[in-house]
């Protein structure tokens, strides 16, 4: 089996190669021959690909610890579950996941467009295609090949990182590298758009629903990333501003400003250049995502070894980059606009602002991430910024940021009038005011929640208005009452309203996170049996203690009844795991989560007299970031529902 | 429509500067230094303890006392290259995991000259297995 996955990534890495040698050849020779063969090419690599990952799963589930990779993330006493999970654990099992999801679009892609040979531009998608194929199969084929064998067979293999043995963790690595490789789809276009001279709007139409369906995926990546870090790491937060989490927030930003202004292309004509800019940069970012993931630059929670792979990554992204570069260079004069903007008060300088905003908040989280190597080299001096700094400088920026949230969509295109301003603002902003009154009075004094919270009301009313402008409009053309009126006209424009709904779901976000940032309660204590621990409303009462074997680790877990206001409010029992291969044991969140406030509970220390140490944090408002993150990415999802007549064009 | 691509430019321009600023003031308020323990106690640390330091070395063996009760954990940490380097550390709250003799830990806080002991405000605990890049420990 260990041949015959090396056999079939070979085999990939070759047909990747001489699907790009055919499709040259065709395009110089300008024979339809050999582009015919060598997009067929690409589905014998997708093939190959295929089997290459399911021998690598295969070796998994049969314990065969003489491939490196399987002992390095695998034992007997693993669960089938993460034994199969365990795939994309690591670095190599990664690399080879990316080539695969990779090949598999590629297939879709090369499917989609059998009719379109003859269109100019779709020899250079596939190449462009094979060519980010071939760099991976050339990874997976020389300098990180997940087949690599031990020159011994270990008797059992080292076993899964505890933290990595999670439910979240199946989900988070693939749906974030799913949303990673989508990307490259609209890249592709986007080059092959600019190699053949084709600059209209059409390679955005044609990647809509990819450049959303990959958003969405990198969406549910983090949001799934930022709940396993919540309830595995027992911190008590979501989000460090960790070097890997900003690697995929930062693709994410560069992404949604490039979907915005997306449509403004599509609506005016304008921002052409803008647009190549930010689908080339979203690719590098994508890529550096990768690299930085899986490289051992930066240190980091999720940094699970390094190889030197680096190299080989920095050589590709800078290929990219600067290909990119050149190729927008060189079309610039046709990219130009005829129009430009004609007032700051107009929806075409509003989704400009929201996209410097996206850009500059990605920049500032570029430049923290990365602060400590520019501090050594320039001055030698090891200057570090943690999470404080990306909190100090982003915090603003996205305040205003959530400000346009709710006037982009709303303010009228070129140049605003009076009237349009009034009608869709006037009363929204004066709620706002009102709430942030009626906030201010009920004690919150600080300044950033008071904004945020009056914000988040300010940009809720106009969608709300909307919705309901909308639904009585509808309602009154077609006779039909409010309530059949709504979801039909929400599934009728849903591109439109699939966006209203994304920024719902921001405004919630927004108001969870603000809720669990500034108004967290944090405490910690030793407790014998009986004793309690008291913070806010809570009281936490140790009744119990008992220790027992599960499968590959040993549970010691503590009872705590929990009083709210006096009274009883259930139990919680947090629990410190040993796992069997593992040197260290881990600390098991206890949590009680409401819509109103999270308890949660850590237990860092258990004496030999059964003394406990707990770690217990309050979290206001903390289950709408989830709630929010679900709303985000179902609207994401209505936006590029198909429509019933065509079915499947992707 | 000169004037126009002339007010964007002024936009964007204003915005650009804005972040630049943030950025700058957030560097100067947010940013540490990260020390070795040699460099610590040997070098001349006075402008750099304003708002604390970060520093990396080894918990040395036989030096843990902790009490479990008031959550104050003493130790020596020692220099990674220089076994002769040492300060002492105090810091109250909750042990990582992965803390025990002879582990790699970052400790951010300030330094106590007169007395060569670090006052940690937060501890983390670097696993010396082999996720050894992996850190585990209290964050804020």
């Amino acid at each position: 089996m260990v041949n015959f996955g090396n056999l079939s990534q070979v085999f990939a890495f070759i047909f990747s190669l001489a699907s790009m040698a055919l499709i040259l050849t065709g395009l110089m020779k300008n024979d339809a021959r050999f582009l015919e063969s060598g997009r067929r090419t690409l589905y014998g690599l997708a093939l190959f690909t295929t089997l290459a990952s399911f021998a690598l799963g295969y070796l998994f589930v049969t314990d065969n610890f003489q491939v490196e990779y399987v002992a390095s993330y695998s034992d007997r006493a693993l669960p089938m579950f993460y034994k199969v999970t365990a795939f994309w654990a690591g670095q190599k099992g990664s690399l080879l996941f990316w080539a695969w999801v990779l090949s598999i679009v590629t297939a879709i892609v090369v499917r989609n467009t059998r009719t379109e040979l003859k269109s100019r531009n779709t020899p250079y998608i596939y190449l462009v295609l094979a060519t980010t194929l071939s760099f991976f199969l050339f990874l997976l084929t020389s300098v990180s090949n997940p087949f690599d064998l031990l020159d011994f067979i270990p008797r059992d293999g080292q076993g899964l990182n505890p933290m990595l043995q999670n439910p979240g963790m199946i989900f988070h690595p693939p749906t974030l590298f799913f949303g990673y490789i989508g990307f490259t789809v609209p890249f592709a276009y986007a080059i092959s758009a600019m190699v053949v001279g084709r600059l209209d709007e059409t390679w955005l139409r044609k990647t809509r629903r990819w450049n959303i369906l990959s958003w969405v995926f990198l969406t549910i990546g983090i949001i799934i990333g930022g709940q396993w870090a919540y309830v595995e790491l027992g911190w008590g937060g979501y989000w460090a501003w960790d070097p890997v989490e900003n690697a995929s927030f930062i693709p994410w930003l560069i992404a949604t400003a490039f979907i915005h202004t997306a449509i403004i292309q599509e609506r005016r004509n304008i921002m052409k250049v803008w647009n190549m800019v930010l689908i080339v940069l979203t690719f590098v970012f994508c890529l550096f995502g990768t690299y930085l993931v899986r490289s051992g630059v930066l240190q980091s929670v999720h940094d699970f070894g390094a190889t030197g792979l680096g190299g080989y990554f920095l050589v590709f992204i800078t290929v990219v980059l600067f290909g990119g570069i050149y190729l927008i260079a060189e079309s610039y004069n046709d990219l130009r606009s005829k129009h430009t903007l004609e007032s700051y008060l107009s929806r075409e300088s509003t989704f400009l602002f929201n996209n410097v905003l996206f850009l500059a908040i990605a920049f500032s989280t570029l430049f923290g991430t990365i602060f400590p190597l520019i501090s050594e080299a320039v001055t030698g001096n090891k200057l570090t910024v943690s999470q404080p700094f990306f909190n100090q400088v982003n915090t603003p920026l996205f305040l205003i940021l959530l400000l346009l949230t709710g006037i982009c969509p709303l303010i009228g295109w070129r140049k605003a009038s009076a009237d349009n301003l009034k009608k869709n603002f006037l009363f929204p902003a004066l709620t706002a005011l009102a709430g942030a009154v009626v906030l201010f009075i009920a004690g919150i004094r600080q300044f950033y929640p008071l904004a945020a919270f009056s914000l988040s009301i300010f940009v809720a009313v106009t969608i709300f208005n909307e919705f309901r402008g909308g639904t009585i409009a509808r309602s009154r053309m077609t006779g039909e009452s409010p309530l059949t009126a709504f979801p039909r006209l929400i599934y009728r424009m849903r591109r439109r309203y699939g966006g209203y709904i994304v920024h719902l779901g921001l405004v919630i976000i927004v108001v969870g996170i603000t809720g669990s940032s500034a108004f967290k309660l944090e405490t910690q204590g030793t407790l014998s049996k009986g004793e309690s621990i008291k913070i806010g409303a809570y009281e936490l009462r140790y009744d119990d203690f008992r220790g027992y074997r599960d499968r590959n680790r040993d549970i010691y877990a503590a009872t705590l009844s929990v009083f709210k206001d006096g009274k009883p409010a259930g139990t919680i029992t947090p629990e410190r795991r040993y796992y069997v291969n593992a040197e260290k044991p881990t600390t098991e969140v206890s949590l009680r989560s409401t819509l109103v406030e999270d308890l949660y509970v850590i237990m860092p220390e258990i004496s030999p007299d059964k003394e406990i140490t707990l770690k217990v944090t309050v979290n206001p408002l903390l289950a709408w970031i989830w709630i929010g993150g679900t709303l985000m990415v179902l609207g994401g999802i209505m936006a590029i529902l198909p429509n019933r007549k065509k079915k499947g064009a992707l | 429509m000169k004037k126009s691509a002339r007010k964007t430019l002024v936009a964007v321009l204003l915005i650009v500067a804005g972040v630049g600023f943030l950025i700058y003031k957030g560097v100067s308020e947010t940013g540490v230094y990260y020390l070795t323990v040699g460099e610590v106690v040997g070098a001349d640390t006075e402008g750099f303890s304003d708002r604390g330091i970060r520093v990396s070395g080894k918990v040395v063996d036989g030096t843990v006392e902790y009490n479990q009760r008031a959550l104050n954990l003493k130790f020596t940490v020692r220099d990674l290259a220089d076994e002769e380097k040492t300060m002492k550390v105090v810091y109250t709250g909750v042990v990582p995991d992965a803390f025990k003799p002879d582990v790699e830990v970052i400790l951010e806080g300030s330094y106590d000259r007169a007395t060569n002991t670090f006052h940690a405000k937060t501890l983390l605990a670097k696993c010396p297995s082999k996720y050894s890049k992996e850190e585990n420990g209290e964050k804020e």
